[in-house]
């Protein structure tokens, strides 16, 4: 019996995955094998704390066998990790490529086993990053971020995840480069994944700005910026666009052709990863919140981002994506940061480097509480450099588009003066530069039709009149609920009356456009014929009182906002001297209304020159054309299509191989006549080339 | 079809009152807000709304109102017994951030005079603005008293951080059903018309006194 043990154990000892295998299913019967390898183990380990640079193959076989059946003898390997990090630790650098990578993954399979706590791998790993070795890097910022991930995949274990978090903050002050970019990285990643993405991680990242390492700070800049975001979303898009064939495609493949069980199979598999699509599809968007939003004290960081700024020597890209983040900051925490205007002031020139953008960071940075003469000065500079005759057009329109984008924001910086100015170039010959200064006027109709000329008022509007211009530092606080004058009052028996009915008109489409409710009001005569009296003020104040009430007294439904919707638009149009009231189409203005917090790039560059009949209109206009005719052919088409065909024809139809002698021939053996042709068209010709 | 039945409403403004009137009666005078949980919006992509509206009925009427003002207005402020402070006393902080900061501390809501008000950034610093307290105007010709009260009947609906969530003010517990009715009646309306679909990106409503426990609305 025991020969038959030691034959076995020998034979075992040349074949360790297969002693694993066994193991793995029945632990117990072959513990004496496994206890004979631990000592061969600690052997070998004691071979190799005298030469730790060697590679041994026995050994690295041996730390993945035990690293695989490590759980099975939970008391028997307890100090292993210890054994396996103390090597890592001391011989880090030193140590063969192979091996170390053997022993990290090693002890990542004994974490995962939980035969080692998260925070020792942490910190050894972290030390590890010092070695020059590409592949171990990888490996561990994976392996960080798959076992965070993991950690918290059921519920988030706030004490594990502070600890973690303080460690990997503990390592963005580190010196070594690599380290902190990989910290760095893997935090990051972690927001991203909504593993970590509370405040304290945000803020944490906040200090990495301040890196003295370019690397470390543009990686974090970009993280606020939310620009590779945007860069990886796409790549993923591209990856997986889902299985290409829906469900009916695919029931109907299998209806047709042999039903076999290897067939079946395939198709339930088919339809298993279309689900698993649809579920990934369906999955509620991950909720990411914009990190610029957690920041504790964003006026703190922002001053301290403006001095690195001033004081800076990095490269101008890098600068500009300081300039970005901070006039963000400044844009949506609305601060006060008066430095900025001038500072920015110096890099507004034509043909300074990416002047378009740097025009943008100014329309993201100024709102409505920066003192209007601070942002009085960039405008009159904008002007000066930009907006003159003797700029290429394309400057002008960028510039009166920049103005445009600025005073959409904080109207208060444009003075009477400059706006009448630059209002003047609505007339421009050029397109861009007539079209940036329209928009201009339609802004300043809407915000402050005072600043402009009389005539570049617009005809006088309902939502004109009820217009408030708010002086600086005001609010605009009002006491109802805007255009709820409009909702009938009705009586309580009424409505439970006509509820039925409300419920529906509530079920028809619900994407009534609003716009269909404008035309309505203005194609029916007795609308015009309601408003054709003058308005007093006083009537304005009745409807005031009456919309206060009812704003206070009853409460809202969907149906009732509609009508208030679709009011407060036609107030847009509607004229307040409803005697001249015309019918006129409400033109939609051509900036798209901004839905996000910040200013978009594609408006200030807006210079092109669109044709009045594009490519778009062209093309539509030739397949409505096409519409219900034949489809053209060359030459007069057969009376009788079943006719046969002319030997010309035939030929025509050939290779061209077949009938080439034949055409040669016809050219040599040519008639008199066709000479006398042929001769007569070349002096015809010659002569008249000569003559020119 | 109304989201929100009337009579409802009364009964939870009721219930409120009751508890923190006769239940357990706190020592102070308890406020009551409104609690409002959005859904379907998505805060990345949707502008961020902001609103303030003007309450028929004072919420806060402890809250401290100061006033920045120039001569005319301190003068003023002096006889009607108000926190008042001239541009020489703001100098004097000398942009100290920890003066200013105590100084938008010690009051809710300031006021300053138009001649003014474009300085108070310069002389300052961003401290009243960080606070969210930055000043409103007032003009020589509008009464100080009234634009007081009209300050202390102001809020302000913001969304904050992560969460979809806001709470606003809307009362206290020694106003009478009806006037709470009004003010929340108003709250709820103005701040639906702020969403982008109305009703259809509230989740629920609540209102609740400081001390009290919460009563759903819808």
């Amino acid at each position: 019996m025991s020969g038959k043990s030691a034959a076995k154990s020998i034979h075992f000892a040349a074949d360790l995955p297969q002693l694993q295998n066994l193991i793995k299913r029945d632990p117990i019967s072959y513990k004496d094998e496994f206890l004979k390898q631990w000592q061969y183990f600690h052997n070998l380990m004691q071979t190799f704390q005298l030469q730790p640079s060697k590679y041994n193959e026995r050994l690295d076989e041996m730390i993945s066998f035990l690293a695989q059946v490590g759980h099975c003898y939970k008391d028997e390997v307890v100090d292993m990790p210890g054994q396996l990090c103390d090597i890592l630790k001391n011989h880090s650098t030193v140590l063969d490529r192979t091996m170390r990578m053997t022993l990290v993954k090693a002890l990542i399979m004994l974490r995962n086993k939980e035969l080692i706590s998260a925070t020792q791998v942490l910190q050894l790993f972290f030390k590890l990053l010092r070695c020059e070795d590409k592949l171990l890097r990888k490996t561990i910022y994976q392996y960080v971020v798959a076992d965070i991930k993991n950690i918290n995949s059921k519920h988030k274990n706030a004490k594990l995840n502070s600890a973690l978090q303080t460690y990997m903050f503990s390592m963005l002050q580190e010196n070594n480069a690599v380290t902190v970019k990989t910290a760095l990285d893997i935090m990051v990643e972690l927001y991203k994944r909504n593993i970590w993405n509370d405040a304290k991680t945000v803020n944490v990242i906040t200090t990495a700005c301040f890196s003295k390492i370019t690397k470390v700070m543009v990686a974090a800049m970009k993280f606020f910026l939310g620009k590779d975001e945007l860069e990886e979303k796409d790549d993923s898009d591209s990856d997986d666009d889902g299985p290409k064939k829906s469900v009916k495609e695919l029931t109907l493949g299998h209806r047709v052709g042999k039903k076999t069980k290897k067939r079946k199979k395939k198709l339930d598999r088919a339809l298993l990863a279309i689900n698993k699509h649809k579920k990934k599809k369906t999955a509620p968007e991950a909720f990411n919140f914009s990190a610029l939003h957690l920041i504790f004290d964003p006026q703190d960081f922002s001053e301290k981002l403006f001095r690195q700024l001033e004081k800076t020597t990095e490269r101008f890209e890098v600068k500009l994506l300081m300039i970005d983040l901070i006039s963000r900051l400044i844009g949506i925490h609305k601060l006060i940061l008066l430095n900025f205007y001038p500072f920015m002031k110096r890099f507004l020139q034509p043909h300074q480097r990416e002047v378009t953008h740097l025009l943008l960071y100014l329309a993201q940075g100024s709102h409505e509480v920066v003192p209007p003469d601070a942002m009085d000065e960039v405008l009159m500079t904008i002007a000066n450099n930009f907006i003159a005759e003797r700029n290429s057009s394309e400057v002008m329109a960028v510039g009166l588009n920049a103005v445009r984008e600025i005073c959409s924001r904080c109207p208060l910086a444009m003075s009477e003066d400059l706006l009448r100015d630059l209002v003047q170039y609505k007339l421009h010959r050029d397109k861009a530069v007539m079209m940036a200064a329209r928009s201009l006027v339609q802004l300043f109709r809407k915000t402050n039709p005072d600043l402009l000329h009389r005539k570049d008022r617009g005809r006088p509007t309902e939502a004109r009149q009820e217009l408030k211009i708010l002086k600086y530092g005001e609010l605009d606080a009002k006491t109802h609920v805007p255009g709820a004058e409009v909702i009938p009052e009705k009586e309580d028996k009424q409505k439970e009356a006509s509820e039925a009915q409300e419920e529906w008109e509530s079920c028809s489409d619900e994407d009534d456009s609003d716009g269909e409710w404008v035309d309505v009001h203005h194609s029916s005569d007795e609308e015009i014929a309601e408003t054709e009296k003058k308005e007093t003020p006083a009537e304005t104040e009745e409807k005031l009182k009456l919309a206060e009430e009812i704003s206070a007294t009853r409460i809202m439904t969907d149906d009732d906002f509609k009508i208030i919707n679709a009011k407060q638009i036609s107030k847009d149009i509607k004229s307040a001297s409803a005697a001249r009231a015309r019918k006129r189409k409400f033109q939609e203005s051509s900036l798209a209304e901004n839905n996000s917090e910040l200013p978009r790039l594609g408006d200030i560059e807006m210079v092109h020159k669109k044709k009045a009949h594009d490519k778009e209109s062209r093309l539509a206009t030739v397949v409505a054309g096409r519409e219900g005719r034949e489809k053209f052919a060359h030459g007069p088409q057969k009376m009788n299509p079943f006719a046969s065909t002319t030997n010309k024809e035939k030929n025509k139809k050939k290779a061209f191989t077949m009938v080439k002698h034949k055409i040669r021939r016809r050219k040599v053996k040519r008639s008199f006549k066709e000479k006398q042709v042929s001769l007569r068209n070349s002096l015809l010709k010659r002569s008249r080339n000569a003559r020119k | 079809m109304s989201k929100i039945n009337r009579d409802s409403l009364r009964e939870s403004i009721d219930n409120v009152l009751k508890y923190s009137n006769e239940t357990k009666k706190r020592k102070f005078t308890e406020s009551i807000e409104l609690q409002i949980a959005l859904k379907n919006y998505d805060p990345q992509k949707d502008k961020r709304f902001a609103g303030t509206i003007k309450l028929r009925n004072i919420p806060k009427p402890k809250m401290k109102v100061c006033v920045l003002g120039d001569q005319v207005h301190c003068d003023q402020a002096k006889a009607n017994d108000l926190p008042h402070m001239d541009i020489e006393a703001l100098k004097k902080l000398n942009k100290d951030k920890k003066l200013v900061k105590k100084l938008a501390k010690k009051y809710d809501a300031f006021l300053a005079s138009e001649s003014l008000i474009r300085q108070i950034p310069r002389v300052l610093g961003p401290g009243l603005n960080k606070a969210g307290k930055f000043p409103a105007p007032i003009t020589h010709n509008d009464s100080l008293n009234a634009k007081v009260e009209e300050t202390k009947a102001t809020i302000k609906f913001q969304m904050k951080k992560v969460v979809l969530c806001l709470a606003v003010c809307v009362g206290h517990v020694n106003m009478n059903s009806e006037e709470l009715y009004q003010n929340i009646t108003l709250a709820i309306n103005f701040l639906v018309s702020l969403l982008k679909k109305n009703w259809q990106n509230v989740r629920a409503l609540y209102i609740k006194s400081t001390m009290g426990p919460s009563e759903k609305i819808y």
